[in-house]
């Protein structure tokens, strides 16, 4: 069974979830540690400035709270916290099917802080990679984290709930590619130093051909010019700046407006109608609001971009109903897969019989009446046998294959244990469907059985 | 039977050039399919021109019409001209959604030169001379390229429209950037202006050499100059004044405007007026 145990941005706050941050170069570490509990057979570890979580698979004799509880132990420890019930209000946990759900919908970006947000599959590839590297990943988990990468991509392709831009810092930066297309061509002029003016830096100063800070302190404009490998110039400047700068950020604290409409009408005409982007990101504005309405100039201020922002959020929540269908689908799915897992040791089991009884009988034969029989005869009816078994058992595999699928594996598992007399470590394991009676050792239950007891083993 | 694979391959055109206007529309207005749409397009245009080129050999044995000699057919030959200019600069420009502009232009102008006027199929011009072909020639390649430069410019309009407007979702993210579609406007109509130059030349030459008269050469003269001149108008207010981005595009659509009109003028005029050339 699949568990899953952690904390994430939805449960605990940052200093919480800062303790338990682990860099990956600790990881292999914390996935010996973790896969050294002998109540988990597979282990997982993911880490992500919003979550850290144990996905894990728990040992055939484990049950789920007793997995739960180690991996709350080992979390603990690794955090160094000393008391449990520290950690108790800030952790959840999850098995069976809502831990494969939980593991899909955080591949897939539906947990994450801002919805569909693109870094978490990385983030899930990542620790997947790791945990495989350690060797604490199997065939089950590994394949129910494999299956998310595919859940992920589905919804990512089919719907478009990583569409649209989420932060204003990627607003800016979309709306100037879609003014300008490549940016390296393209001067920035960023109009004041503060923080608000370093983030617009982070983001466009990548790609721009170079980057100029314009500010009332000159020594200001330096430093943080400096960091972006730009130049600086005084604000007395800023109408010469303007004639080059082809994307403009204004973030100053002043009370009156820093660019006006007389400033960027004589710029555009030395500039010879090149278009000139603004981005007013200041409270209170810094560019005169009717500086937009010049040709070939448009300026953006903090509510148009907020605005983007909401429109983008409102459209990926509009996607979310389709992409729920869409793990629900894969969850039924792998589902289906691991219950086909639990008959197959029945499966086995009615092979090892029939091949046993079958060419114990050949055998038998082949000393005694056909004894006469030279090697290549010998070989061809054991060929002949191995394929009539083949044959005989396709049809009972596949069937409570599919039995297993819809739920009703218990009731075929009931009347083969009891019609083939197999042994009983076959049965079906507890959980997934009802265990079978033990009719063929019970001398009464013949007796017991109803007639509709007779009807549900024969249908 | 040679007659019955032109009217095939007329058709065959036409559907083609429908098909891909229906799948440009669709991408832009942004359906479910449009991803789809946007794929099939230029392919279904690809398979247009290709069987429009077939046609127009195929036509021209029919009628024993050269197709620098009749504006119906001419008028044919700028559409494919446009789609070919169009297929071959798409990609390096960055320019697909233009292809909204040019498959439903193509697909206009082949059966405006079937069945608006004569038709491709008419007898063919009253008088001939040396400088017609050359006049046709360089027209058909002008307005072609003219006509690609008015589809960026339109868009420019459309696209320009939306950053004024505040309106970021839509049609806005499907469309090129506002800068890229202004340089290839300019770019576009850089290289068509020496070709409408040319053909304004010739076919003043040409008007010497035969009796004019009527009021369709008027208009010939009238909405052939128009063009022209505000064609070179734009390209020298855009040099001198730095007039760029909505004014020139609004100047380019005028003068494509004018040239479309011409263009109806020679289709609608009576076969031995469609004898001058494109231009007076």
């Amino acid at each position: 069974m699949i568990v899953v145990v952690g904390l994430s941005h939805k449960s605990a706050p940052v200093d919480v979830r800062e303790k338990f941050a682990t860099s990956a170069d600790v990881l292999p570490q914390v996935l010996a540690r973790l896969s050294a509990r002998q109540e988990l057979s597979e282990v997982m570890f993911l880490s992500t400035c919003n979550r850290v979580e144990v996905m894990a698979c728990t040992n055939k004799n484990t049950s789920e709270a007793e997995a739960t509880h180690a991996i709350r132990e080992a979390i603990r420890e690794h955090a160094g916290l000393e008391n449990a019930s520290e950690l108790d209000s800030y952790v959840y946990a999850r098995s069976g099917t809502e831990a494969v759900r939980h593991v899909f919908r955080v591949s897939a970006s539906l947990d994450s802080m801002v919805l569909g947000e693109p870094q978490i599959l990385g983030q899930v590839k990542d620790a997947y990679d790791a945990a495989m590297a350690a060797g604490t990943l199997k065939s089950y988990l590994g394949r129910c984290v494999h299956r998310a990468f595919t859940v992920a991509k589905r919804v990512r392709t089919e719907t478009a709930l990583g569409a649209g831009t989420v932060s204003i810092s990627s607003v800016a930066v979309d709306l100037a590619r879609q003014i300008f297309g490549d940016l390296s061509d393209h001067a920035v002029l960023l109009v004041g130093a503060g923080e608000m003016a370093e983030a617009a830096a982070k983001s466009l100063g990548k790609g721009a051909r170079s980057i100029r800070v314009c500010n009332r302190s000159f020594d200001r404009a330096a430093a943080l010019a400096g960091q972006f490998g730009g130049s600086a110039a005084p604000l007395e400047s800023l109408a010469d700046e303007l004639t080059i700068a082809d994307v403009v950020v204004t973030s100053t604290g002043s009370p009156t407006y820093v660019v006006t409409r007389d400033m960027v009408k004589r710029a555009m005409k030395a500039r010879k109608g090149r278009t000139l982007f603004f981005i007013d990101i200041a409270v209170p504005r810094n560019v005169e609001p009717s500086v937009h309405e010049i040709d070939n100039v448009y300026v953006y201020n903090v509510d148009d971009l907020e605005h983007q922002v909401a429109e983008g959020l409102k459209a990926r929540h509009a996607e979310v109903a389709g992409a729920e269908r869409i793990v629900e689908a894969e969850v039924a799915e792998f589902e289906a897969w691991s219950r086909g897992l639990d008959v197959q040791p029945m499966v086995v089991a009615l092979r090892a019989k029939t091949h046993a009884v079958l060419f114990a009988e050949l055998e038998k034969t082949l000393g005694g009446r056909l004894k006469h029989l030279g090697e290549p005869d010998r070989a061809s009816l054991r060929q002949m046998m191995e394929s009539a078994v083949n044959k005989l058992l396709h049809a009972p595999t596949t069937r409570l294959k599919a039995s297993a699928s819809d739920g009703s594996a218990a009731d075929y598992a009931e009347a083969l244990l009891h019609l083939f007399d197999l042994p009983t470590h076959a049965s079906l394991p507890p959980g997934v469907a009802s265990p079978p009676k033990p009719l063929v050792d019970d001398p009464a239950a013949p007796a017991a059985r109803s007639e509709d007891d007779d009807d549900h083993v024969r249908h | 039977m040679t007659y019955a694979l032109a009217t095939s391959l007329f058709y065959a055109t036409a559907v083609a050039y429908a098909c891909a206007s229906v799948f440009f529309l669709v991408h832009l207005a942004g359906s479910r399919f449009g991803a789809t749409a946007a794929k099939l397009a230029p392919r279904f245009l690809v398979v247009g021109a290709g069987l429009h080129a077939w046609h127009i050999v195929v036509a021209s044995e029919v009628a024993r019409v050269c197709p620098v000699e009749g504006i119906h057919f001419a008028m044919s030959v700028v559409s494919l001209l446009a789609c070919v200019a169009y297929l071959t600069l798409r990609r390096r420009w960055r320019i697909d959604v233009v292809g909204s502009f040019v498959a439903p232009l193509a697909l206009s102008s082949l059966l405006a030169s079937r069945f608006v006027g004569g038709g491709e199929l008419a007898p063919g011009p009253r008088v001939k001379g040396a400088l017609l072909p050359l006049h046709v020639a360089v027209n058909m390649f002008g307005v072609a390229l003219f006509s690609l430069a008015a589809g960026a410019a339109l868009t420019y309009l459309v696209q320009e429209k939306q950053l004024k407007k505040k309106r970021l979702e839509g049609v806005f993210q499907r469309l090129p950037p506002l800068d890229q579609l202004d340089r290839v406007e300019h770019r576009l109509l850089l290289g068509s202006f020496p070709l409408l130059t040319l053909g304004i030349v010739t076919g003043t030459l040409w008007t010497k050499k035969i009796e004019i008269g009527g009021i369709f050469p008027m208009l010939h003269a009238a909405f052939g100059y128009s063009a022209w001149f505000i064609c070179a108008a734009v390209l020298l207010l855009r040099a001198g004044a730095g007039w760029r981005g909505r004014r020139a595009a609004y100047g380019t659509i005028a003068a494509f405007g004018f040239t479309v009109m011409l263009l109806l003028v020679y289709l609608l005029a009576p076969t031995s007026d469609a004898a001058v050339a494109m231009h007076p």
